[in-house]
């Protein structure tokens, strides 16, 4: 569809603004003004069934109490968004601040496999940090936005979404209406990036509003709206201990993750998401003979916590990553060293926390990391720097991560609300061009060439006579939609299925024929490495060189997956040094522009160098594994690695992202000032 | 109270009334249907409302219509599409901003040196594409 949601043109809609709670946590009295409430809405709950967690769903506008500063209160609507904000800030709503609430346990998950207790019993030595994993937001460049129109009894709901279905499927149970009477259109979408994975209050309201008013609706969510009460990610702090020999061979670890999940739980994924996530991904591509996690999620007065490229797995690689360079440091071996030693090397296999790891090569990665790099030239540089006083810092990682959850998994997970399939209807049209439609949406990942060049590798058909349509609800067949980087594994096989069936009637005009299929999660895998440089007087860390060696199984479109790396890395890297959703003592937010919350421009970025290598999935029919997310996730371990190897030889340790100026500051002194303790002689 | 003002949009003279705290995005967007201006922040950070005013870069969501009173405004749509082609982005939605500070720094300097681009555009957010197309197809143009 041409054009973003803020540039459909519809006569007659109405601009919403939304009051927004000043409070982390207050009661709502008296709301006087132009501005309809919860109470005259009526609209019920986005209800979570299963998932394992305990039930606090986000209600389209708070009730009796707000809960995180930016919940939305009050809707009012007006001719103009101007006019809208106009009569939003004539509303006055008597609140009464209360103090914070005590943090719930909203989800909590364990593992306990293999022998934790022995391995820490015989190993040589015993590692423990605390990490954390700051609180930050996805921030696609288009905010978020709704177009809702109700005509004929038929609601059709524009939305800048990653999720069409699964929108529909919320829209209808909290409206109660038929999920056929509903359609949805999702426009060009300005990024995602998990954001826009999710059923917001915002999109009841106006679904709302428009069955009661008989016109078009329309809210265009602002920046300040987006940075404070769309969806935020991460905020976890992770005690980790690691049992390890002289030899720096990691026998077992323990780890205690604790999730600030915000305010609410988030439809569909709820509370459960980033605790789940987290608790598999950490140490998943090193071989332990023991693994203790527990996880949970417990609420805050801040922004609820959503899906973002990576979820935990971004936490579980940070805080595994930081570990082994630890590690290496306290035996005196070399990084890379200590991740060969360590790596998994017989795949296929299971991993402790459950991951059903399905090809991969993770020493090539490493050798080819080693060889692209030019690793031992590398660190000749950085002595070196290092004798000329600057603080010059190499960093790896080494991962791997889930793509494309299937029905099975999130049933297994108790999940209801996403469906888990992914689905491709094919059509021959009369005059004999090929129409795909897929459960999945485009939102910047360029689908269209790697569709075009199956159907012209399976059918023979060249890629003019083939054209995508994706994102309507009445032409699409039903399915989970974009995120997880399932495209390029249960959307890719569907596409395939569908394709062969048309092609079975020999794409004679009025085929018309649909596949859907329920992936089984695969696992890609990645070895990347930084080079950071912090200034030695300012302690800006700039990142100078970036190696991504990743492999996403059989290239489906060898240029979209650069393009998805590089994205990703990018924006790790953005993650690692710059982004933080920081909250003050009271629960109000400190980030509430992109001139507090930052982001990296082109300055910020070097040229980032992509390998590719293929170890063909068995699993996934095209031999593929997803691609969205990894690059971000890589960045998370090895940007991190890198700043913290930059100030090392000063002694500081870094352990709290995102690590900025101040954080590496603070580390540096606090270097400087056990020194000194330890220097001082008792009673001296 | 409302204000007239005229000025010329990609070549074509435009009349009218607006309120003076109208922005000059929205006078664009909602006004002229030139909706190829995105808005990323509307508070001057992000460069996705970037036009040119009379031949130099403008925030359009930090200037006001009634700055604009009698001058030249060009919006992406006013100018070629291949200086950045489409091709060169994810969700694209950063495109308008960067063809616009790309154009007025061309103009203003015509020949950047290379690597000096990522300073240049670092007025320009973009999510997606880790800025490496956009900078590739630039230093492309310049000779050596
Ligand atoms: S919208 Fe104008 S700078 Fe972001
Ligand atoms: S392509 Fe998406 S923000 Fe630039």
């Amino acid at each position: 569809m041409p054009g973003y949601l803020a540039d459909l043109a519809v006569p007659g809609a109405l601009e919403l603004a939304f009051v927004r709670s000043p409070f982390a946590h207050a009661l709502i009295g008296k709301v006087s003004g132009p501005a309809v409430t919860a109470t005259e809405l009526g609209v019920g709950d986005l209800r979570l069934g299963g998932h394992g967690v305990a039930p606090w769903p986000w209600p389209a506008l708070a009730r009796r109490e707000a809960r995180f500063v930016g919940e939305a209160v009050a809707v009012v609507w007006a001719e103009t968004r101007a006019q809208a904000e106009d009569l939003a800030e004539s509303v006055e709503v008597e609140f009464e601040p209360l103090e914070p609430e005590a943090p719930l346990r909203l989800f909590e998950r364990t593992i306990d496999a293999g022998a934790v207790e022995a391995c820490f019993q015989r190993a040589d030595h015993v590692l423990e940090r605390t990490f954390s994993c700051a609180r930050q937001t996805p921030l696609p460049l288009e905010t978020r936005g709704v177009l809702a129109h109700f005509e004929a009894g038929r609601l059709t709901l524009w939305s800048s979404t990653q999720i069409p279905h699964i929108l529909r499927r919320g829209i209808a149970q909290a409206l109660e209406l038929e999920e056929s009477a509903i359609r949805v259109l999702v426009p060009e979408v300005g990024g995602g990036f998990g954001l826009k994975a999710h059923v917001f209050p915002e999109e009841l309201v106006a679904a709302q509003l428009a069955r009661r008013l008989g016109r078009p609706v329309r809210w265009i969510e602002d920046r300040r709206e987006n940075l404070l009460a769309s969806v935020h990610a991460h905020d976890n702090e992770v005690l980790m201990r690691a049992a390890f020999g002289a030899d720096g061979r990691v026998l077992a670890v323990e780890a205690d993750l604790r999730c600030d999940v915000g305010a609410y739980s988030v439809y569909p994924f709820s509370a459960s998401l980033e605790p789940a996530t987290a608790a598999s991904a950490i140490f998943a591509a090193y071989d332990l003979q023991g693994l203790r996690v527990s996880a949970r999620a417990v609420t805050s007065h801040r922004c609820p916590v959503g899906a973002y490229r990576g979820v935990g797995t971004n936490t579980a690689v940070y805080v595994t990553e930081r570990m082994l360079d630890l590690i290496a440091r306290h035996v005196g071996l070399d990084p890379l060293e200590v991740r060969r030693r360590n790596a998994l090397r017989h795949l296929p296999c299971t991993t402790l926390g459950g991951r059903e790891l399905d090809s991969g090569d993770y020493l090539e990665l490493l050798r080819r990391v080693e060889s692209v790099s030019g690793y031992e030239a590398l660190r000749r540089e950085q002595a070196k720097a290092r004798r000329h006083g600057k603080l010059f810092g190499i960093g790896l990682a080494l991962f791997n991560e889930h793509s494309g959850t299937g029905q099975s998994e999130y049933r297994s997970r108790g999940i209801e609300e996403v469906s888990g399939l992914d689905a491709c209807r094919v059509r021959v049209t009369a005059e004999g061009r090929i129409v795909i439609h897929t459960s999945s949406v485009e939102i910047g990942q360029n689908h269209a060439p790697a569709y075009r060049r199956l159907t012209e590798r399976m059918l023979g058909v060249e890629p003019g006579r083939v054209d995508i349509e994706e994102g309507d609800t009445d032409v699409c067949p039903p399915g989970t939609g974009a995120f997880v980087s399932r495209g390029a594994v249960g959307v890719l096989d569907a596409i395939a299925g569908a394709l062969r069936l048309a092609g079975e009637q020999d794409l004679a005009p009025g085929t018309d024929v649909t596949c859907s299929i329920d992936p089984k999660q695969v696992f890609p895998s990645g070895a990347h490495l930084a080079v950071v440089e912090v200034d030695a007087v300012t302690f800006v860390p700039r990142l100078r060189r970036y190696l991504a060696v990743e492999d996403c199984g059989t290239l489906i479109d060898q240029r979209t997956v650069s393009e998805q790396i590089r994205g990703g890395v990018a924006m790790g890297a953005g993650k690692v040094l710059l982004e933080e959703s920081a909250y003050g003592e009271d629960g109000q937010p400190l980030a509430a522009t992109l001139l507090d919350y930052l982001v990296p421009v082109a300055a910020d970025i070097p040229r980032i160098e992509i390998e590719h290598l293929v170890s063909p999935s068995p699993i996934s029919a095209q031999g593929s594994k997803g691609v969205g997310e990894a690059g971000t996730i890589g960045a998370f371990g090895a940007v991190a690695n890198a700043v913290a190897d930059a100030v090392a030889p000063l002694g500081a340790e870094l352990l709290e992202l995102p690590y900025g100026p101040q954080r590496i500051f603070a580390a540096i002194q606090l270097a400087t000032t056990s020194k000194q303790k330890k220097g001082r002689r008792p009673g001296g | 109270m409302n204000v007239k003002i005229s000025l010329v949009a990609n070549g074509l003279e435009w009349a009218g009334e607006v309120e003076p705290r109208l922005t000059l995005a929205d006078l664009l967007r909602d006004h002229l249907a030139l909706t190829g201006t995105h808005l990323g922040c509307e508070h001057g950070v992000c460069g996705a409302c970037t036009v040119l005013l009379d031949g130099q870069a403008a925030r359009s969501c930090l200037t006001l219509a009634v700055q604009a009173d009698g001058r030249q405004v060009t919006t992406v749509e006013g100018l070629s599409d291949d200086l950045l082609p489409r091709e060169l982005f994810q969700c694209g939605f950063c495109r308008s901003g960067f063809v616009c500070s790309a154009e007025a720094l061309l103009r203003r300097e015509p020949l950047p040196r290379a690597v000096e681009l990522p300073e240049l555009l670092a007025g320009n957010i973009c999510r997606c594409t880790g800025y490496e197309p956009i900078l590739e197809a630039l230093s492309a143009r310049l000779p050596g």
